[in-house]
């Protein structure tokens, strides 16, 4: 009853917050879905794909909705000369951003992996349009702030929605390479023979072939069984030798990977495929470090991808293991296990020992260069088709076939059809379409968007929070008084990883007394035991290498006489900054 | 006017005493600007034989210059790079680049001039010259960081404790303090070096040893966070040392390391590459060590790649004569060993000029001797020290102001004790007077002669052009490396970057190839290595085949199908 009440109590004091708030627009009529920001200022469809000119127009509609709360720039220009565009989101009337924990959010380093960007753009415009009506999302954009980039490879995406792809074409960006070593750049690229926007498969007829039709379903091809023949041979991709070098499609545009491009535990392509001439080649990868370098405010980051329903941590590579401590790994676990009761089917893993190895990737230069606790998540799995594991890995089953003939209604691919072939003669050319299978279906999107926004608020929610909890006074024979602060951080991430704090990768947090002259400052290791270790220079601010996740330190001055007020203030770069006085 | 007026008051008054005040940066050496002038100069009074550009500019804004030497279109030449001064303080190693090119290029020996004919020769004479102009600028210092803000000991306080230059004569030395927890003592050799004390031997130290500087911030180091910068020559991605200072806060993060791995990447002809800096592999190859090259990381040489290092090294003991070599290993994060891990480019490395082993005592008592020992060697005590061995050098070559003697400051962290500054001058034991340099540079002159003329030659050679009847012709050929090197490292084999060796048939209208790639790629060639190719061509008329890549240079022959 007791319970009941409190809930009408609160519902009843959030309802006369809400009031508060400036309307709006005009009534939006019907009634609110929970969750959803009502009667939005920008309008927006979460069930398509958007190309780079209307992630542009959404950015500038949110900025110029919102704005006390949404600033637009540029972090630098892309290849092909696009803007990278970053939003700024936190209540610009509260606190100083650049001194807020910050959050960065980005999409789309491989350009094929296309949703990461509406996920961004989702996560971007819920907090816009929610901090009117929501106490939760107030409180958020008050201690944090937000850095959000929909997508870090626009010149790629642009290429994959606007021209002839298939699922996994490009990852790369655009930059042209010679990839058969001819000399010669980008010069047997895909051919779209039918000219239907999508790259699909070629097959042909062929009492040689080892491949048949699925007898339950036309769109999907079956290896023949071993002691059977079969009926089809498949021939790759749709496409041409152009360059008459008796191969087909083999220099298409890139290719290189973006996400191995990154200045923490970078080899070589020859050990790690897709890399460049060194970290930080591509126009994109230096915006982004040059954005992260001028906020080291930064404190969690999370990066999009597809395909698999996952929650990856690092380390990409085995040889960076002992730089993962077990006290860093505890607060990845904390924040990837309440993920995969968020989103079911997603699971929380590590990069090399779950997936594959990773030289040069994205995260563990934030994690490991920069200490900032970040996932890399893998949009999209199998299991959000029937809501169940599949046995089998998605190119053995045929859960995407059923789903297209069930639910999306037999929009998801081409059927096979004729076509002469200028090498393989008669052919037929058919599959899915691009935007299948690693990318969602529309009516999935906005859900999954906003699971995958919640996850990430959860984490920027867990960036480190700092109180100064007391100040006490003691006096001491001779005259002195002892002034000890306790400064604790309320969230789960530390100010600084272990591993921060093994390198020194940021600066130390700053304790520091105002009001009364320090004598001598100290760090206490056991209040209780009396155990403090002195720091001899400059006494009145302490340098301290870490205020731990929902934990503590203790410092203490010893200053002449009996002090007035004094202020104690906490500086930390990854932690913000707090304060108290004391009178 | 004023502001001129002005200026010139203060240089008069003020420079008699500033050069009270400073000693000499070792003599001969000249500073950014001037190095510009005289490479223009060269360039401009070399007939066709030189250009000079600029590949990028260092943090502070001055060009990095490129020297281009050869006759004919440079990119269409294999070529050889010869970079210095990646290091800043390695003063010498600019210089000698310099006057090799000099040299070359007013060479009237025919070996050169077919060198400059067929080949292409790269200088890169100053990668970092923001960390070089501290040997010209106030206050002297062995500087290898770029003008780059940087928090070496990472406290969030920037260049809060740099030297001091306690004894006012414009360079950074050592302090020495007499003190019973001190590890130093001076050497039996030579006693103003300090060495550590060996307690096998029945030393205990009385020296504590520290850089010229009080410790500003109080925090019981000295002198850790100065101005710094990032050492271009830490900052490349092979065994990059992460958080170390001077490394900076990613590998290749800054524009000397973009600006020289841009121009790599650009000049796939670009066949090997010698450095001028600490690093040396040349005096003795690194050996081939198997579980170096089994791993995923690979961070040892490949084999065939040991097998031309100790043919290179061989060649280059045999053309210079030089001899006593010290022996520096790689330092984490350097451009000699990226060139190779990671770009695939044979890589050599030399300090070009070291200080000479005193001559050897006289023959008779060593012939006295009745020991074991090899001839030269029981007398040479001390030369095992770099410090000891220089300065015996030094003083048989009358240089005095390579060592400040040890005269007693006021160290306000050490009041009340014997403090002394003193030690090697700043520069001087890399760096001799330029004039010492000469001979050196006319050795290497001779290195990179005969290296160039063992660079891989490819021919086609034993063309024959069979008619099989109805315009079908049958050409078989051989691809052979005529050169005495391979066509390219082993290495440059894995690295995408690196050209293939190419073979190509290439085809007028209505010809085409029926049988065999009309393309090939492969790996490189050994120094004599053969390869037999084989067309069916249909049609008739001119064909033409190609073999060779930017490296080796392209050879074609021209087929008559009858």
């Amino acid at each position: 009853m007791k319970h009941i009440l409190l809930i009408t109590f609160s519902l009843f004091a959030l309802t006369a917050v809400a009031q508060k708030q400036p309307a709006k627009t005009d009534d939006p009529g019907g009634l609110k879905a929970i969750g959803s920001p009502v009667n939005p200022k920008v309008p927006m469809r979460w069930n398509h794909y958007n190309d780079y000119g209307m992630i542009t127009k959404f950015c500038q509609d949110l900025a110029k909705a919102y704005p006390d709360l949404v600033k637009l720039e540029s972090m630098g220009k892309s290849y092909q000369g696009r803007d990278i565009w970053v939003l700024t989101i936190t209540d610009t009337k509260t606190g100083n951003p650049a001194r807020k924990p910050g959050f960065y959010i980005d999409g789309n380093i491989h350009s094929n992996e296309i949703q990461g960007s509406e996920v961004a753009m989702y996560t971007a415009w819920y907090l816009a349009e929610s901090f009117a009506d929501e106490p939760y999302i107030r409180e958020l954009l008050k201690d944090r702030v937000f850095y959000i980039t929909p997508t870090i490879n626009p010149d790629a995406r642009e290429d994959f929605v606007k021209n002839p792809n298939n699922s996994n074409s490009p990852r790369s960006g655009m930059m042209p390479l010679d990839d058969d070593g001819d000399g010669q750049v980008d010069e047997d690229k895909y051919d779209d023979l039918d000219k239907d926007g999508n790259i699909v498969q070629m097959r042909r007829k062929s009492p040689l072939g080892r491949w048949n039709v699925d007898p339950s379903d036309p769109t999907r091809m079956v290896p023949a069984k071993p002691d059977e023949p079969g009926t089809y041979e498949l021939l790759g991709y749709e496409g041409e030798d152009n360059d008459g070098d008796g191969l087909v499609n083999e220099d298409v545009v890139g290719q290189y990977d973006p996400n191995r491009d990154w200045g923490w535990g970078w080899q070589p392509d020859y050990i790690q495929r897709g890399a460049l001439y060194y970290p930080g080649t591509l126009p994109e990868t230096q915006a982004v470090k040059k954005f992260v370098m001028s906020h080291p405010n930064i404190a969690g980051a999370q990066s999009y991808h597809n395909y698999g329903g996952m929650f990856l941590r690092g380390p990409g590579s085995e040889e960076d293991v002992p730089y993962y401590t077990p006290g860093d790994i505890a607060v990845y676990d904390v924040i990837g296990k309440v993920g995969e009761k968020m989103i079911p089917g997603y699971r929380y893993l590590t990069i090399y020992k779950d997936l594959y190895t990773v030289y040069g990737g994205e995260i563990d230069w934030f994690s490991l260069g920069r200490g900032v606790f970040t996932f890399s998540t893998e949009l999209m799995t199998s299991y959000k088709l029937f809501n169940q594991k599949s046995d089998e890995n998605r190119f053995q089953n045929d859960e995407f076939n059923q789903f297209d003939k069930y639910l999306l209604l037999k929009d998801a691919y081409v059927p096979w059809k004729a076509y002469n072939h200028p090498q393989f003669g008669d052919i037929e050319i058919g599959g899915p379409k691009k935007n299948y299978i690693r990318n969602h279906p529309g009516f999935m999107l906005e859900e999954d968007a906003h699971r995958n926004m919640a996850f990430t608020l959860f984490h920027a929610d867990n960036m480190p929070m700092l109180v100064v909890q007391n100040i006490e006074t003691k006096a001491l024979a001779n005259g002195l008084t002892e002034i000890t602060a306790t400064v604790q951080n309320q969230r789960v991430i530390p100010t600084h990883s272990s591993h921060d704090v093994k390198y020194r990768i940021e600066r130390p947090d700053r304790i520091s007394l105002k009001g009364a002259t320090a004598l001598a400052g100290m760090l206490v290791d056991n209040d209780d035991l009396g155990i403090t270790r002195e720091q001899k220079n400059n006494p009145s601010t302490i340098d301290v290498p870490n205020i731990p996740g929902m934990g503590y330190v203790k410092v203490r001055w010893l200053v002449k006489g009996k002090p007035g007020k004094v202020t104690v203030d906490v500086d930390s770069q990854k932690g913000g900054i707090a304060s108290k006085t004391m009178d | 006017m004023k502001h001129l007026f002005c200026t010139a008051f203060f240089i008069s008054l003020w420079s008699p005493l500033v050069q009270a005040q400073s000693a000499p940066t070792p003599p001969g050496y000249q500073d950014h600007a001037q190095l510009s002038a005289r490479l223009k100069t060269l360039a401009s009074r070399s007939g066709n034989a030189a250009t000079v550009e600029s590949i990028g500019k260092s943090l502070s804004g001055k060009d990095i210059w490129l020297l281009t030497l050869g006759r004919g279109k440079a990119t269409a030449k294999p070529a050889l790079l010869l970079v210095a001064g990646i290091d800043g303080s390695h003063l010498a190693g600019t210089e000698m680049a310099v006057e090799l090119a000099e040299k070359l290029l007013s060479s009237t020996s025919d070996s050169i001039r077919r060198v400059l004919d067929t080949k292409t020769i790269y200088v890169l004479p100053l990668v970092s010259p923001d960390a070089q102009a501290q040997a010209f600028a106030k206050l002297r210092f062995e500087r290898t960081g770029n003008a780059r803000d940087t928090d070496d000991d990472r406290d969030g306080r920037l260049n809060e404790d740099p030297f001091d230059d306690l004894n006012r004569d414009g360079q950074i030395t050592q302090v020495r303090i007499e003190d019973p927890t001190g590890q130093y003592v001076p050497s039996k050799d030579d006693a103003r070096v300090l060495v550590k004390a060996d307690p096998a031997k029945g030393e205990t130290g009385r020296y504590l040893v520290l850089s010229e500087g009080v410790d500003a911030d109080k925090d019981g180091q000295f002198n850790e966070d100065g101005e710094g910068g990032v050492a271009p020559d830490k900052n490349f991605t092979f065994d990059y040392p992460f958080f170390t200072p001077g490394s900076g806060e990613m590998p290749v993060s800054e524009p000397e390391n973009r600006a020289l791995l841009d121009f790599l990447a650009k000049s796939p002809n670009v066949y090997a590459v010698l450095t001028f800096g600490p690093y040396n592999n040349l005096s003795e190859a690194p050996k081939f060590d198997r579980s170096k090259t089994a791993k995923r990381i690979i961070t040892g040489l490949l084999e065939k790649d040991a097998t031309v290092g100790e043919q290179v090294s061989k060649l280059y003991n045999a053309q210079t004569s030089l001899k006593d070599a010290p022996a520096q290993p790689a330092t984490k994060g350097n451009f000699a060993q990226t060139a190779y891990y990671h770009h695939g480019r044979f890589s050599f490395s030399t300090p070009g000029w070291w200080a000479p082993k005193a001559v050897s005592a006289p023959p008779a008592r060593r012939d006295s001797s009745n020991t074991s020992t090899k001839p030269g060697l029981a007398v040479k005590g001390g030369d095992d020290n770099e410090d000891v061995r220089f300065l015996k050098w030094a003083d048989a070559n009358g240089l005095t102001n390579v060592y400040v003697n040890w005269t007693p400051v006021d160290h306000p962290d050490f009041p009340g004790r014997k403090a002394e500054v003193g030690g090697l001058v700043p520069f001087a034991r890399q760096n001799p007077p330029v004039r010492f340099l000469a001979d050196n540079v006319q050795k290497h002159v001779q290195f990179m002669t005969a290296l160039a003329g063992r660079m891989p030659q490819i021919e086609i050679v034993n063309v024959r052009s069979e008619s099989l009847g109805s315009n079908l012709h049958r050409i078989t050929a051989q691809v052979v490396n005529r050169g005495l090197l391979p066509t390219g490292s082993d290495m440059g084999d894995r690295v995408r970057w690196v050209p293939k060796m190419k073979v190509e048939l290439k085809l007028a209208d209505k010809q085409s190839v029926v049988s065999g790639r009309r393309i090939m790629l492969r790996g490189p060639m050994a120094a004599g290595e053969t390869m037999d190719v084989t067309f069916l061509v249909s049609g008739s008329g001119r064909v033409t085949l190609e073999a060779g890549n930017a490296m080796t240079g392209i050879n074609q022959q021209e087929i008559n199908l009858k």
